[in-house]
């Protein structure tokens, strides 16, 4: 299968400043994939080399299985993190706009136009001036003028940032659809529990190189056999200390440890009986905050 | 690709020509146009509103004379001179006269009068009193007309003939001839000059308004971060390509509508059947060659500053940062106002031929020569040459510190990191 996207050694940099750092990324046609890190850790600079905005100092773009070229770009479409449209034109004269710079004449955007200012609630705001929408209405035209032309590929930088609690609900519905219809999505952000409930495909990104990619049940797994849940009578303060837990979480009597790559659960459980009255001890699935955490930690 | 340039050209160029102000401003033009051309003769000839002198005639002599000259002023109304004249008795008291005089002219009854005594004219000078002393062409008018009119006194006194002294001091009027390669014609005079200076001025603000809005445009979009998502699409060059496209066919829209009134407006033809004008005020034509010189200086002028001025829209974030480096623009833009008089006075002095071939001068320069006096074509050929290359020159380093200045937001840029942008790959 070809890789609807694919990165190969990609590095930028500002002067002295490593922004991005040899990535190289799959996404698979029909994958939600994840770019995630911390601000500043190069994702928007990968993305913006990736949609030719800027131009890396090394390293190559694949597109839909060849060499990216510029024509290749009308089949993605792409949400910018600092998001904003023409503040004097028309709902309809934006969207039509936007939709003839991906190849979409207005004969057969304004169909499709009318169809989504239906879907997003705003039919009757086609005539209105941008500047006369809240900032919610806002980002639902640009969400439409992203997803107008129908892109094989989705790009969204931080969709999520800055978005009321209902068009974060559209935005993922929007989002679940396109993923049924089969079509590849690639977002960016940096809160974990969102990415979590999306994506199936993940890469950490920290200080401009990849930490970890996969897929993000096979990565759980991984790292779930090192992951336990512990419960003792009398609390279990200190748990963090006892060699092979890398990191603890402790709230009353239970805790969620993380154990070194090389300890094992019954080791481990041997030393905590020697300190602890335990009730409970089971392997758990780690978050993907874990995940990113320890693989951080790994990189330094 | 090419089509994405024209998509944008086309947003610019209707979102531009749908707005009230574009308009509004098409229309007003003409209308002042109109006005600035027609008002002035007509109040020439209808105000008696001129000057309202008392005359106090001493001498017995002089006064005649004076009214005569008056009267004959509505024979040249190019001198824009109206006197409304009135003749004061002497009386035994002069300095109470002039006093009273001097309380009229502070009631506003007159504004000013002017004494002619024996003494005056044996000392040449003679005393005018008047509410404003700075009515220069009045005065001057006034002063060769009295100077004469002592002199043809003096030599009636010396014993000549009055009449013998009249033709002989009479003076001549200038027909002014304007000698050009179609042949003599008899040339429009200060309408000619009008012409020239409306042209000249006409270019200069449009290149002024329109490169502004070039600049405003790229710092609306870079502030609304419309930028953000355009560069997805089309690159950078297309973007701004299709800027200065679009609103270089706005204003060539409005540049023809104001310069079809303008040829329409002095039609000979149509000035006659309105009757607007005073028959013998000569009005200024536009020849279609100098129409054609006017449009082709124009694209080249407009190319060169709002490329400029996109470059500075680009490098910073907001009007206040940009107003500095904008004025360094401004700067080469008012240069030619200030030989703009040495120019009228000499189109074919070496000051007006170096300024004319200067790229960042030639499109007003040479504008203001053609109108004046078509200079020879190599001039006006390395003229165009020389600003078509500053051109090329300046939208490839424009585009090329844009292109890195639009997704820039921030820390206003120092100018040699401006520099510096030009040379990224």
């Amino acid at each position: 299968m070809q890789p609807t996207l694919s990165l190969r050694g990609l590095r930028k940099t500002f002067g002295k400043l490593v922004a991005v750092d040899d990535v190289s990324l799959d996404v698979n046609p029909g994958a939600v994939f994840g770019l995630l890190g911390p601000n500043g850790a190069g994702k928007t600079t990968t993305i913006r080399m990736l949609m030719d905005i800027l131009g890396p100092d090394e390293g190559e773009v694949h597109l839909f299985g060849h060499l990216r070229t510029r024509d290749d770009l009308e089949r993605v479409g792409y949400l910018p993190e600092e998001r904003g449209l023409y503040r004097k034109m028309s709902v309809t004269d934006q969207l039509v706009f936007l939709a003839e710079l991906h190849g979409l004449g207005k004969r057969e955007s304004l169909p499709r136009i009318e169809t989504w200012l239906d879907k997003v609630g705003l039919a009757d705001r086609a005539k209105v001036k941008l500047e006369e929408l809240s900032k919610g209405m806002q980002q639902k035209i640009q969400l439409v003028g992203t997803l107008l032309h129908e892109p094989d590929l989705v790009i969204l930088d931080e969709p999520f940032s800055g978005l009321d609690p209902i068009n974060q609900v559209l935005f993922k519905e929007v989002l679940d659809e396109y993923r049924a219809e089969g079509r590849t999505i690639l977002f960016s952000t940096h809160v974990m529990e969102q990415a979590e409930k999306l994506c199936d495909h993940i890469a950490l990104i920290a200080n401009g190189r990849v930490a970890l990619a996969g897929r993000l049940s096979e990565l759980k797994r991984d790292f779930g056999g090192n992951s336990y849940r512990v419960r003792a009578r009398g609390g279990l303060s200190g748990i963090g200390e006892i060699p092979g837990v890398v990191e603890a979480t402790v709230r009353d009597d239970t805790a969620r440890i993380l154990l070194a790559p090389e300890a094992t659960g019954d080791e481990i459980l041997k030393r905590l009986v020697d300190h602890y009255a335990v009730t409970e001890f089971s392997s758990e699935e780690p978050s993907l905050e874990e995940i990113f955490v320890k693989a951080v930690h790994d990189a330094q | 690709m090419p089509n994405k340039i024209l998509t944008i050209t086309k947003r610019e160029y209707f979102s531009r020509i749908k707005t009230k102000g574009f308009w509004i401003s098409t229309i007003l033009m003409p209308v002042l146009m109109v006005a600035w051309m027609v008002l002035p003769s007509l109040i020439l000839s209808k105000s008696k509103g001129g000057l309202h002198l008392a005359v106090v005639d001493e001498t017995g002599r002089l006064g005649e004379g004076l009214v005569a000259a008056v009267d004959d002023l509505v024979n040249h109304p190019e001198l824009q001179v109206v006197i409304d004249l009135e003749m004061v008795s002497p009386t035994p008291d002069l300095p109470a006269l002039y006093e009273s005089l001097d309380q009229r002219i502070r009631d506003e009854e007159i504004d000013a009068w002017l004494a002619l005594t024996e003494e005056g004219v044996e000392k040449n000078v003679l005393e005018y009193h008047g509410r404003s002393v700075s009515n220069i062409l009045t005065l001057e008018s006034l002063e060769r007309m009295v100077s004469r009119l002592v002199r043809q006194d003096r030599l009636v006194a010396a014993g000549y003939d009055p009449e013998v002294v009249a033709d002989l001091t009479q003076g001549v009027d200038f027909e002014t001839i304007r000698v050009s390669d179609k042949g003599n014609e008899a040339d429009a005079g200060w309408g000619n000059l009008a012409l020239a200076i409306g042209l000249f001025t006409l270019l200069y603000m449009a290149i002024i308004i329109y490169g502004n809005m070039v600049m405003h445009g790229v710092l609306e979009e870079k502030s609304n971060r419309v930028v953000e998502v355009m560069v997805s699409s089309v690159t950078p060059f297309q973007l701004m390509a299709g800027k200065l496209l679009g609103i270089g066919a706005a204003s060539l829209t409005q540049l023809s509508i104001w310069i079809g009134s303008a040829a329409l407006i002095t039609a000979p033809g149509l000035v006659a059947a309105l009757s607007l004008v005073p028959a013998d005020v000569a009005l200024p034509q536009l020849s279609l060659v100098v129409v054609g010189h006017f449009f082709l200086l124009f694209l080249l002028g407009y190319t060169l500053y709002s490329s400029f001025y996109a470059l500075i829209g680009a490098a910073f974030n907001n009007p206040q940062e940009a107003q500095q480096l904008a004025s360094f623009g401004m700067v080469l833009l008012i240069a030619p106002w200030l030989v703009f008089m040495p120019i009228l006075n000499d189109p074919d002095s070496t000051l007006a031929v170096t300024m004319s071939l200067i790229p960042f001068f030639t499109p007003l320069i040479m504008m203001l020569r053609i109108a004046v006096k078509m200079p020879p074509a190599w001039q006006i050929a390395l003229g165009y040459v020389l600003t078509l290359g500053l051109d090329i020159l300046m939208v490839w380093v424009c585009a090329r510190v844009y292109r890195v200045g639009i997704l820039m937001y921030g820390k206003r840029p120092t100018l040699r990191e401006i520099l510096r942008w030009a040379r990224y790959s």
